[in-house]
């Protein structure tokens, strides 16, 4: 596939004031390919239309079209073809085939000149035909372009016709060949020595100057030529047109604007300046700034400078964006006095200056810099970054790595450094600057050119670069940890490598390799006594786990020791839960803990019942009652309160009596602490009349006396 | 120049809103949504999933999940930009989608809060970046409540900590930046902690990185003078207080996070305690956060925000009484819903039926809060918790240690929550100097032992946030008492001892009803992060505490915030670097604005935790904000929020020993 022909059409997002460029490229086989922005570029292919010969072609940039993607228009056969990204339709023309298309500035018509030199002038949506012209000529034009929106110009090598709505023309003839370049506003001739502007006549320069006109802006204008003379008619004449002062004033405003000669810029001026001395009230700010605009016009239109911009492209450029067309010329001086007269931002010109600078000076590097570095202090938003990526692509490496030093923003030096492969400057500077983005951008790019010990020495001594290597490898790259770690002889952390992959590891063989393999990075360090330590159990513990597995015929494995032994015991396996408790080492109090939780979810009351026998419990005796009585068995819960009431208070343990509901029980305890209130409450709570009422009343009787 | 507007959390809800959907509009026609599910719950809190499908959205799918269809042309991925795994996963997505379907596809990707380079590298490796558009989705602060604004960051507090990654902290400055150039720079920048420091630095790296940047003449210079409507930006690095989060919280949003987890504002909760969602589903779980998870019908979202004029109410309470006020407001409801039988006349009805709609609004809340509050309770009144709260207490009113031991490995014996029994063990840790080192390694052993070998690592990453040390170890060494006379000092820690006095962090005498001090959220305990706040905001009241030890006089006339003045002596005895900067402008404008806008104006106060605040620490702001209304708004900002638990979980292992692929 190769680049047949490509053709772009520029336009102005008026929305963000610059220039968003869309390029078409036509491949041989009629494919079509957009380019919609330049900063990021993004071709897409456009939807493919039919096999044939394409006579022309041209687009219709996106903020025209309602699909708001760009579309294109082909000229195939007889009729023309618009393709955009989704689709390619056939406008069913019959009329082709044409030699050229043109769409208007605004994007509303299209010109179509066809083989047998006719011309028609369309709207782009294909719905409505405006008009139509016979060049009566059998040679192909070179070229058919829009002059504003108005008309459309033919040329040919040394003529050019002019048509206008309604199928008025015009011809013009020249000496030499002539080429066409269309502007938003008009149309741009250039021959071998003259380059002329065809537009439309402004409306305001129409309403002034048209022959024989009565209005209002030529009257003043008249006026201020009476004025010159002396004469007491320029008071006539602004009596005559005082109801439409203010707006004569500000069609002469206008006028000037759009005039090109100094003279009558002038003239018009001073007119509307004689005609707002006369208001009382007039804003003059369109005044001023017209002033302004003209000032930085006629400058740039001077011929050493040579940018013959109309009004209408100015205010389309925008001020920011003449600078920049300065800037490119080396225009830096006129560029400077623009923008300070227009309040505009010089940085970039200072900026341009010195990139130049470094590029083309002949002094030797300290004096540039000195000079440079002398020229730009103090002035705000100077990037030397740019400058110093000038400088080094231009080859002056030291001079670079100068400039850059007095770059402020520290994330804007990192890419530059990188380029220059100060790979560790680019380091340290994009520290600096706190973003760990760009951090780690350089550290991927340097553990991709670095061999992994340069690599590890030059993030040793930088511990955000050290934690972020490491966070980052911690997800996916074990093997760069354990690498680093050694280097560093950091021991536990390199184990624990070895423990994150056996926690990886499907089975308990695999992962007894690994931890095997953690505790041999600990074993000739006495510090790390208990990390080996636990190691060692930990593979024990699977050890231990597999064989249980295999021979109960239940799950084991990924339990902990504790939860191990609670589920021996459960499934009643006592004395191999003794031996893990020998095993492990487990202490007695806790021992003791999981063997009552274990019985009690058991519900083994029997077991329970003959540790009750047992002399002592290194846990106490009150979490058997409490455990046993929530599992639901208050008998069995009491059977452990006079065990563990030695060391309670007695309304404690009357508590305990009653919440197995043994209110007799309760009672005597009661008696017991001489507790009068207790054995009252006990009493209502048994009822008056009952057994165990008149049993709490018998007891309490002793009490009473 | 304009006057800086004064600051609203509003605004940067609507310019969420706006950013979110004026990127979606510039992706024509019908789209799928990808959204990271970090990023699915905050959007769904500032925009309806129904705007959405105005905007073109028609399906939403999971980035984690990977079932993303092919059904519409646009794709469209929402992800965290800073997290390289997403990139990868989205690169993947796309050679998917692409392999999947004839049709081309568009995809986008709108990154959070900003593009990386190495997103976008990995996008490049992957070969897809050339097949995608890409923009930036600047959501950096989440507006949680009109005074409250989270990065939402989840993992910040692993970040900071334990891998030592400063993104948080730089995005942290970047969402501080946006404020300074919206509304003018923070006039006086005061601080403590190291982190803090650093994002105080990063703020200045930033402030002349702004000077000097090529933009500076085009934004508006607003950025570049003291604000007019800020009072000041307080930093308090949660490092300087790490002992607080670890203790239960006792406000009612605080259990209800600590029982069952808040996220960004929503709570799952048993639709058996909460009763099930009515029919007409309320807003917020129609949002983006909800359209995906029609599975789990057990479980229901509960929205808690202060649009809950219930919650709104209860939140900040102390737990013990809000079993009261629910009752209260039970009674109240009733008698209100009562009075229609005493409506005589038609007009009478009518305002009746009027109110019917909020009544209803308020019942439904009502029901929702008592189911909510009566299932916190069955956990508070275990025996478990009583044991946990009795020996948290204990070592923050400075107990002997030792004798909390047998409580601790009782707990571990009964095989208590593993995150539980760790908090308090940190808790010894944080507030006595590390824990005696035969004591320190009994305990490891029997965590090993009862919860499993895979926690040597959880025991490792807990050391490496030095919450868990053992008394010889240099790092676990507290600021000596001495104070900074002595250049050879040895411990780096916060002397939680010295400031229990200091800073009077015990109060006995709470009243849980009418709260005079901050303790209540406690219980009894003064957040000491909150107390270093009120050292700069409230001077007056500090030192009438401190001395008189009566807290009578609760309302301070705190006059312009004087940085730490006073209190020097006392912050030395808090970890990390201590600041107080006074950010100036160009004089001329200083002094002309200082003359437009007088002095009588209310003044906003940022206060800024970095690694995450915790509810009760909220709450505690909030008591102070109440008092100091007159004279200034607080705004709290934070990372992310977060308790105990969340700080366990950071550092506990969840796979276990080979078992792995089972």
């Amino acid at each position: 596939m190769t680049c047949k022909e490509t053709s772009h059409s520029s336009h102005l997002e008026t929305v963000q004031m610059n220039m968003a460029l869309n390029l078409a490229a036509l491949l041989s086989n009629n494919h079509l390919i957009s380019v919609s922005r330049y900063d990021e570029p993004r071709p897409k292919l456009l939807a493919t239309p039919p096999e044939g010969n394409v006579h022309s072609w041209t687009l219709i940039p996106p903020a025209y079209t309602l699909s708001r993607s760009v579309e294109v228009l082909l000229s195939l056969g007889q009729t023309i073809y618009v393709v955009d990204a989704t689709e390619s339709e056939d406008r069913m023309l019959d009329i082709g085939p044409f030699t050229h298309i043109s769409v208007s500035p605004n994007g509303k018509f299209v010109a179509l000149y066809t083989e047998s030199g006719r011309a028609y002038v369309i709207t782009s949506d294909f719905q409505n035909r405006l008009s139509e012209h016979d060049s009566r000529s059998k040679i192909p034009p070179k070229d058919v372009q829009w002059c504003g929106n108005d008309a459309v110009v033919i040329a040919w090598e040394d003529e050019v016709h002019i048509i206008g709505p309604n199928d008025a023309a015009a011809k013009y003839f020249y000496d030499g060949r002539v080429h066409l370049i269309a502007d938003h506003d008009g149309v741009r001739l250039i021959t071998n020595d003259v380059c002329e502007f065809l537009q439309k006549v402004p409306e305001v320069t129409d309403e002034v100057f048209r022959f024989g006109t009565e209005s209002p802006a030529s009257i003043l204008l008249d006026a201020v030529e009476q004025l010159e003379q002396q004469s007491p008619k320029a008071d006539d004449n602004i009596q005559l047109i005082r109801p439409n002062l203010v707006e004569a004033v500000d069609t002469c405003v206008k006028a000037a604007g759009h005039e090109y000669s100094i003279h009558w810029q002038k003239q018009l001026l001073k007119a509307a300046s004689f005609g707002k001395s006369v208001l009382d009230i007039y804003n003059s700010d369109d005044f001023v700034d017209m002033c302004e605009t003209l000032r930085v016009l006629n400058a740039v239109r001077f011929y050493e400078i040579g940018i013959p911009l109309s009004y209408e492209q100015f205010l389309r450029l925008t001020p920011e964006n003449l600078v920049k067309r300065l800037i490119n010329r080396r225009e830096y001086l006129l560029a400077l006095r623009i923008s300070t007269y227009l309040r505009l931002p010089t940085d970039r010109i200072y900026v341009h200056w010195a990139s130049q600078k470094v590029r083309v000076g002949s002094e030797d590097e300290d004096t540039i810099c000195r000079l440079i570095v002398d020229k730009l202090a103090g002035k705000r938003g100077i990037s030397f970054e740019e400058i110093a990526r000038a400088a080094y692509d231009e080859g002056r490496g030291r001079l670079a790595t100068e400039l850059l030093n007095h770059e402020p923003r520290a994330g804007k030096q990192v890419p530059l450094l990188l380029n220059m492969e100060e790979d560790e400057i680019a380091l340290d500077k994009a520290i600096q600057s706190g973003d760990s983005d760009l951090i780690l951008f350089v550290l991927l790019q340097l553990k991709k050119k670095l061999p992994l010990a340069s690599f590890f020495r030059v993030i040793n001594s930088r511990p955000t670069a050290t934690a972020l290597v490491e966070a980052s490898a911690q997800t996916d790259d074990g093997e760069l940890l354990k690498d680093l770690y050694y280097q560093d002889d950091r021991r536990v952390d390199g184990a624990n490598v070895f423990v994150r992959e056996a926690l990886k590891q499907p089975d308990s063989r695999a992962a007894i390799d690994k931890l095997a393999l953690a505790a041999k990075l600990l074993s000739d360090s006495k510090d790390n006594a208990f990390e080996l330590k636990a190691l060692q159990e930990a593979s024990a513990l699977l050890k231990m786990q597999e064989a249980f597995d295999r021979d109960l015929t239940e799950t084991f494995t990924g339990l902990s020791v504790n939860e191990t032994m609670f589920k021996l015991i459960k499934l009643g396996y006592q004395s191999r839960a003794k031996k893990i408790q020998s095993e492990f080492k487990v202490p007695e109090k806790i021992t003791w803990w999981i063997r009552l939780r274990a019985l009690v979810s058991k519900r083994d009351w029997a077991e329970l019942e003959s540790l009750s026998s047992t002399r002592k419990s290194p846990i106490g005796w009150e979490p058997f009652f409490n455990l046993i009585l929530a599992a639901g068995n208050p008998k069995l819960a009491s059977v452990f309160i006079p065990k563990a009431a030695g060391g309670l208070q007695s309304a404690v343990v009357i508590e305990m009596w009653e919440k197995c509901g043994m209110r007799v029980k309760a009672a005597e305890e009661a008696v017991k602490a001489r507790d009068v209130v207790a054995v009252d409450r006990l009493r209502e709570a048994a009822g008056q009349g009952t057994t165990e009422g008149r049993e709490i009343e018998r007891l309490g009787a002793g009490l009473k006396r | 120049m304009a006057p800086h507007a004064g600051f609203d959390t509003d605004q940067v809800k609507d310019k969420a809103r706006k950013d979110i959907l004026y990127l979606l509009e510039g992706v024509r026609g019908k789209k799928n949504l990808v959204i990271e599910t970090a990023l699915a719950g905050p959007i769904g809190l500032f925009v309806k999933f129904s705007t959405l499908q105005d905007y073109g959205v028609d399906k939403v799918f999971l980035l984690e999940n990977g079932n993303a269809d092919v059904s519409q042309r646009n794709v469209v991925f929402i992800a965290r930009g800073e997290c390289a795994k997403h990139a990868q996963s989205i690169a993947d997505h796309i050679k998917r989608m692409q392999r999947e379907s004839q049709t081309g596809h568009e995809f986008s990707i709108f990154w959070v809060p900003r593009r990386t380079l190495v997103a976008e590298k990995i996008l490049e490796e992957s070969g897809v970046l050339g097949d995608t558009s890409i923009a930036e989705f600047p959501l950096y602060f989440l507006p949680l409540e009109k005074d409250l604004l989270s990065l939402e960051l989840e993992d910040s507090f692993a970040d900071l900590y334990l891998r030592k990654d400063p993104t948080p902290t730089f995005l942290l400055a970047r969402a501080l930046m946006l404020i300074q150039q919206k509304h003018g720079l923070f006039p006086r920048i005061t601080g403590k902690g190291d982190n803090a420091k650093r994002l105080a630095d990063l703020l200045a790296r930033m402030r002349q990185e702004l000077i000097a940047g090529e933009d500076s003449n085009e934004s508006n210079k607003l950025g570049l003078t003291p604000s007019t409507t800020i009072e000041s930006l307080i930093i308090i690095d949660r490092e300087v207080d790490s002992a607080t989060p670890l203790l239960t919280q006792l406000t009612y949003e605080g259990l209800i996070d600590e029982v069952v987890g808040i996220q960004h504002n929503q709570a799952d909760v048993d639709s058996s305690v909460v009763g099930a969602a009515p029919q007409p589903a309320p807003g917020p779980s129609k949002a983006v956060g909800g359209a995906p998870a029609p599975a789990q019908a057990k479980k229901r979202k509960i929205m808690l925000d202060s649009s809950d004029k219930l919650y709104h109410q209860l939140r900040d309470t102390n737990f013990a009484i809000v079993g009261s006020l629910l009752n209260k407001v039970a009674r109240r409801l009733q008698t209100d819903y009562d009075s229609r039988h005493g409506s005589k006349t038609t007009a009478e009805l009518r305002e009746f039926v009027n109110k019917l709609p909020g009544y209803q609004a308020e019942q439904q809340s009502l029901k929702i809060h008592t189911g909510l509050a009566e299932d916190i309770m069955k956990h508070t009144r275990t025996d478990q918790f009583g044991r946990l709260l009795e020996v948290q207490q204990n070592l923050a009113a400075g107990a002997d240690p030792s004798s909390q031991h047998e409580a601790i490995e009782e707990l571990i014996a009964r095989d208590a929550p593993l995150a539980e029994v760790l908090r308090i063990m940190c808790l010894e840790s944080c507030i006595s100097g590390g824990i005696k080192p035969r004591d320190l390694e009994n305990f490891k052993k029997m965590i090993l032992q009862a919860y499993g070998y895979q926690h040597i690592l959880t025991l490792d990453a807990l050391e490496k946030l030095q919450l868990l040390l053992s008394r010889t170890s240099p790092m676990a060494t507290m600021i000596p008492m001495t104070g900074g006379a002595s250049h050879h000092h040895t411990g780096t820690k916060t002397n939680y001892t010295y400031l229990r006095k200091a800073l009077r962090l015990i109060v006995d005498e709470v009243n849980e009803h009418d709260p005079n001090d901050i303790a209540y959220v406690y219980s009894g305990y003064a957040p000491l992060s909150v107390r270093l706040v009120q050292c700069i905001l409230q001077k007056q009241y500090m030192t009438s505490i401190i001395r008189g030890g009566n807290a009578n006089t609760a309302v301070a006339t705190g006059g312009a915030s004087q940085g730490w003045r006073g209190f020097e002596e006392v912050v030395k005895h808090v970890c990390g670097q201590t600041f107080d900067e006074v950010q100036k402008g160009e004089d001329k404008a200083v002094k002309a604005r200082a003359l437009l806008t007088g002095s009588g104006e209310k003044k906003t106060v940022f206060v800024v935790f970095l690694g995450g605040i915790t509810f009760t620490e909220i709450a505690a702001l909030r008591f102070i904000a109440k008092q100091e209304e007159a004279r200034k708004d607080i705004i709290i900002c934070t990372t992310s929020i977060i308790s105990g638990n969340r700080i366990m979980d950071a550092a506990i292992e969840k796979s276990t020993l080979g078992k792995s692929g089972v």
